[in-house]
């Protein structure tokens, strides 16, 4: 089954067009990768799937479990499976993480129709993942990133695609900013959630994050377009030649 | 007589209010209209009025409303002796005094020439360079004293009503050497015109923390001013938070007089519709190693408009104190103003004084952020409201109170719009 199709999508920001047209299909369970140097507009990709205002999209379609994504509101899409995880998590000093969570999380359900959780029932729920994402207590007790190094905050956003169990994840640049330590911990974290119900998009500008993230497909973006296509092996190939090179080899 | 001076002197004024037989009491009276006379009431020419026109909003034709059965004591609850002034007078019988030895509470309407001393060295002599303030006091129908006596320490709660069309109130409070007290004070008005002037005196070593919720009618005319004498070691805390009215006008003068004197002052609050929010505060650092702190925090909706001033002053000699002001709105409509006007003046040498000022709009990341965690954008912007406000909020210290004033203030967000939590 198809969760995701995008149909020769052209996207503008600010007058610019940045998205030039395209398509892109995943099943479900799929990982793919978007691959990209930096303005190709891989995140132009995830906030225009987001649905962040601004993006607008000129033609093409995008469908999600065959529904047109683009009249949704961010809100809308998350409540229907669709999680971002953003290349900088927003800091909001006066809420604390774990309202932040509860707030989220009763949203969703609300939206559902599903019952919302109390307090408890919500820290019983954040309690079991957190731990493997070595996200210690303290830390939900502060204010929502406010603090946070690189690492707490990309953990912070795989938390939240645990506990939200999205069917589409889009991961934006979430290697950006790790150690080697950081990020290996982030990969387990996207890796121990990979389920045939759950597909994910991973946009990433190097290929190190698919050594432990190993993706189905792999879409190179320059400039707007999908300038090649391949398995796994693209991502090994790209990190041989660049993106210069591979541009080349296209043309 | 124009139809503001009609409003702000109720007939039967000169007659029966004024002249109480008591000498002492008299004179201040009469001196106090005097000076009030001779400024007259404030409009938007006289500097320290410019974003709130008294004589204007006096002016202006209003319509009734009437006070809503809903709004109750936002304190209730919170333990400490009860006490109503309804109308600008004391009420003993809704009242609930449980006050210990040592603490005194007396009706303003039945001062005498025997009153006690510390009723006679204070009344009307800390509050005596406003110009409303004046007013107060020469057309005051009633209002409370109450003294804390040496190492005590106790909750208050003072709480206002007012439905008539006008009424004029004063208030008085000595907290002695070593005590403390926590002063909670709630409003509740509808459409008429109110006029509070409240004088608080700290002995050494004394704490007061004040926290004020004032509920007032969007056509009421609200105005109160306070002023403060903190005397050495002795520390004034102030958390101030109102909805707005018509015309509602906050002014505290607050004079740091001895070393090692504090104030700290912070207000949150949420003002819609057309409603008009004036906090002004003076603090006059007197003393060396003197220390002052001020955080305000408005967002404004609609076509309403806050207003903060805050002035500081570090007299001649005062060397070594230390002052820190910020004052923050946000912006929810097109049409809501804030005024965020700063003022220093320093007339001493190594002083440290730190200000900021600055208007702005509710962050669109952040509001995105949340959005994409499943929350509906009317929920995420009362989070992100809620968070701008929460640094003031935290200033209030007992958890009880700090409880009572968010949700005073989760009401005000959801006029906005913007849904509370």
């Amino acid at each position: 089954m198809t969760i995701l199709d995008i149909r020769d999508l052209h996207v503008v920001v600010q007058g610019r067009e940045i998205l030039k047209g395209i398509s892109l299909s995943i099943a479900a369970g799929e990982v793919h990768a978007v691959m990209g140097p930096n303005g190709s507009g891989k995140s132009t990709l995830s906030y225009t799937l987001a649905g962040r205002q601004g993006y607008d999209i000129t033609s093409g379609r995008i469908l999600y479990q065959g529904e047109d994504l683009t009249a949704l509101a961010p809100e809308e899409r998350a409540t229907k499976g669709l999680f971002l995880a953003l290349q900088y998590p927003v800091e909001i000093p006066g809420v604390t993480t774990m309202n932040f969570l509860k707030a989220a999380l009763n949203a969703q359900r609300r939206a559902r129709g599903d019952k919302e959780l109390d307090a408890m029932s919500v820290l019983r729920l954040v309690r079991e993942t957190a731990g493997q994402l070595k996200i210690p207590e303290e830390m939900l007790r502060r204010a929502l990133n406010v603090g946070f190094s690189g690492g707490e905050k990309k953990r912070l956003e795989i938390l939240q695609m645990a506990l939200f169990k999205p069917t589409l994840a889009v991961l934006d640049e979430t290697d950006s900013g790790l150690d080697i330590d950081a990020l290996k911990l982030v990969a387990d974290g996207v890796n121990a959630l990979r389920a045939p119900d759950r597909s994910m998009l991973v946009i990433t500008h190097y290929q190190r994050l698919l050594n432990h993230i190993v993706p189905d497909r792999v879409h190179v973006l320059s400039d707007g377009r999908f300038v090649a296509e391949g398995g796994k092996e693209l991502a090994h190939e790209l990190e041989a030649k660049g993106y210069a090179g591979l541009a080349r080899d296209a043309a | 007589m124009s139809a503001a001076v009609e409003t702000f002197f109720p007939s039967g004024f000169d007659s029966e209010a004024a002249v109480s037989g008591v000498a002492w009491l008299d004179r201040r009276r009469a001196d106090a209209l005097k000076r009030f006379r001779a400024v007259g009431i404030p409009h938007r020419r006289v500097e320290e009025w410019k974003y709130s026109d008294l004589r204007n909003a006096l002016e202006a034709p209003r319509t009734r409303e009437t006070l809503g059965p809903t709004t109750g004591d936002p304190f209730r609850g919170v333990a400490g002796s009860q006490f109503l002034v309804r109308d600008g007078r004391l009420d003993w019988a809704s009242s609930k005094p449980s006050l210990p030895r040592g603490v005194e509470v007396l009706d303003l309407t039945a001062l005498r020439d025997d009153s006690p001393d510390w009723v006679k060295a204070h009344f009307g002599e800390v509050l005596n360079d406003g110009t409303v303030g004046q007013a107060s006091l020469a057309l005051m129908r009633g209002g409370v004293a109450l003294r804390i006596g040496p190492e005590i320490a106790i909750p208050f709660h003072l709480r206002f009503e007012q439905r008539e069309p006008a009424a004029h109130a004063r208030v008085l409070v000595i907290v002695e050497q070593g005590a403390s007290l926590l002063f909670l004070e709630s409003h509740a008005q509808c459409d008429g015109l109110t006029n509070i002037g409240v004088e608080f005196v700290l002995a050494p070593n004394a704490q007061l923390t004040q926290v004020r919720l004032a509920d007032t009618a969007a056509n009421a005319i609200h105005i109160e001013e306070i002023g403060v004498r903190v005397a050495r070691d002795a520390k004034f805390r102030g958390h101030f938070t109102q909805s707005g009215a018509k015309l509602a006008r906050l002014e505290l003068a607050i004079a740091l007089e001895e070393e090692g004197a504090e104030a700290a002052l912070s207000g949150a609050a949420v003002v819609a519709g057309k409603r008009h929010s004036d906090i002004t505060t003076h603090v006059r650092h007197d003393a060396g190693k003197t220390q002052s702190r001020q955080l305000f925090k408005y967002a404004v909706a609609d076509r309403a408009r806050a207003v903060y001033q805050g002035k500081i002053t570090v007299a001649k000699g005062a060397d070594a104190s230390d002052s820190r002001q910020t004052a923050k709105a946000i912006l929810l409509g097109e049409r809501a103003e804030a005024d965020l006007k700063p003022e220093l003046e320093i007339l001493a040498d190594d002083v440290k004084c730190a200000h900021g000022a600055a208007v702005g709009d509710l962050d669109a990341e952040s509001l995105f952020y949340l959005r994409t965690r499943g929350i509906p954008e009317r929920e995420a912007r009362g989070l992100l409201l809620r968070a701008f406000l929460e640094e003031a909020v935290a200033e209030i210290p007992n958890e009880e109170v700090r409880a009572a004033a968010w949700r005073f203030i989760d009401s005000g967000i959801s006029q906005t719009g913007e849904a509370a939590q």
